[in-house]
């Protein structure tokens, strides 16, 4: 029993993406990422030296500035800076100590939900145009709950008014590796098994968050496979002009 | 079962390379790009994967921000100065260091007055991390051997990669022939900067544009470039 969506799209499918980087003249690395109407324009500058009190060198430092686009920063918008930061630190948190503070700024272009996730695919192709040495990429994919249990992948702002609850999760990249014999193991399991961040909203069961996590995976596939050809095909691109 | 390699492809953070457990050979030298995760080799940054014998894999890279490396040869404004240093921007993460004395035949009575705003072409000396880099504008034989500051002529800003390509021999397809029709001086450093010096400022144009534009071209491709540029002017 498949919902028909507004838009004709199955309940597993995620808007068109897009993906570009290198946009930005000034910045030291910067990508925008769209999903249907959602874009979101993300800027890295760094690295810097220098560390400020109570920060510790050994660690990588990351400051993120956001700018919705409209109005000011309420509450819902620093969530979503406090999720992001939390999870930039994890993400490439092995840094050597010269690797110190980033300022990151991103810029909503268009909101129609699936917000964090699109900022998080953005920040993750930018920190790469910036060649900010990383232990691994991250993609991001909202997953919702309609009253009847059903999951949807990626709603709209229509669509997300209806649901009641979903979860933005954030998976690695999948990898290209020489071993496929034997996959990268954290612990006992896998490593494409893994999740990085997970942030809810609303009520849902145990069992629909597992469902959740299933339909993600799967579809963070697609997410990787578009986040890796832009970046592979960065040497063919446009060189970048002096100012 | 041929293992599938990923030797002149493009990789990106995250990706595998190398299984140090399974080879015969058991050192390996890393270069940039690339680190060591128990027994595996990954990649940290995007680029192409390069490998040349006997055992050195590194990733090609190009940025736009330069990591100083010791032994390059960077062109470096001057920020400011101090008693015994000037401040000089390499476009790296810190400032760099450049001490009054590193010259050649350099005391304390004939210390160079560089204002604030003058293109340097340095020496990386040091450049350990967390530490301000060190430069020198001697080689490593206390002569001056070019370095030192580049009088008039045009300053532009490219890629780390771009520059890697102008410092390449044989000499870069695109200086090869600009040099055959065009008289000009070049200065290349390799944090993206390039300097060029010509009679008119006409040619000094023709110069930077062609070199500006040669990035993704290959070396075919920016000879035609640089003969259509000039057949255009001339």
């Amino acid at each position: 029993m498949e919902n028909d969506r507004p838009d004709g799209r199955t309940a597993n499918q995620v808007r068109p993406l897009a993906c570009s980087s290198s946009i930005l003249h000034r910045a030291h690395g910067s990508a925008s990422w769209t999903q249907g109407e959602t874009k979101v324009l993300a800027a890295v500058y760094g690295p810097k030296a220098g560390t400020k009190k109570n920060e510790n060198p050994e660690k990588a430092s990351i400051e993120i500035i956001w700018k919705p686009k409209t109005g000011q920063i309420g509450w819902t918008n620093t969530l979503l800076i406090s999720t992001i930061t939390f999870h930039l630190k994890k993400q490439n948190y092995y840094f050597f100590s010269h690797c110190l503070g980033k300022v990151e700024r991103e810029q909503v272009m268009f909101s129609d939900m699936s917000l964090l996730p699109c900022a998080i695919n953005a920040s993750s192709a930018a920190l790469v145009d910036a060649g900010i040495p990383l232990k691994h990429l991250a993609v991001a994919i909202c997953c919702s709950v309609t009253d009847s249990g059903c999951i949807m992948l990626d709603p709209t702002k229509g669509e997300e008014e209806k649901m009641k609850a979903f979860a933005y999760l954030v998976f690695p990249n999948a990898i290209v590796s020489v071993l496929p014999e034997r996959p990268l193991q954290v612990g006992s399991e896998p490593m494409t098994n893994g999740i990085m961040t997970s942030v809810t909203q609303g009520a849902m069961s145990v069992d629909e968050y597992f469902h959740c996590l299933e339909r993600g995976r799967a579809a963070s596939a697609k997410l990787s496979e578009i986040l890796r050809k832009n970046l592979g095909s960065k040497s063919t691109s446009e060189a970048s002009k002096a100012g | 079962m041929e293992a599938i390699t990923l030797i002149d492809q493009s990789v990106c953070p995250g990706d595998v390379v190398l299984d140090v457990s399974t080879i015969a050979n058991h050192t390996i030298k890393l270069g940039g790009g690339l680190r060591q995760d128990g027994d595996v080799i990954s990649v940290t940054k995007s680029g192409t994967l390069r490998f040349s014998n006997p055992n050195k894999y590194w990733v090609q890279i190009s940025q736009k921000r330069y990591v100083p490396q010791q032994k390059d040869s960077v062109l470096g404004i001057v920020v400011d100065s101090r008693s015994d240093n000037f401040l000089v921007d390499i476009k790296g993460p810190a400032l760099a260091f450049l001490p009054v004395l590193a010259f050649e035949g350099g005391t304390r009575r004939n210390i160079p007055k560089f204002e604030i705003g003058t293109l340097l072409y340095v020496r990386v000396v040091k450049a350990n991390p967390g530490m301000n880099p060190e430069l020198s504008c001697t080689d490593a034989s206390g002569k001056a051997a070019e370095f030192g500051a580049l009088k008039d002529g045009y300053m532009f800003e490219c890629t780390t990669g771009l520059s890697r390509m102008l410092l390449s021999s044989p000499t870069c397809p695109v200086l090869d022939a600009l040099g055959k029709k065009l008289s000009f001086e070049i200065a290349v450093g390799l944090n993206g900067r390039v300097w060029v010096n010509a009679a008119s400022p006409h040619t000094t144009i023709i110069v930077a544009n062609a070199v500006m534009n040669s990035e993704t071209l290959s070396g075919a491709q920016q000879r035609i470039m640089v003969e259509k540029l000039l057949q255009k002017i001339q």
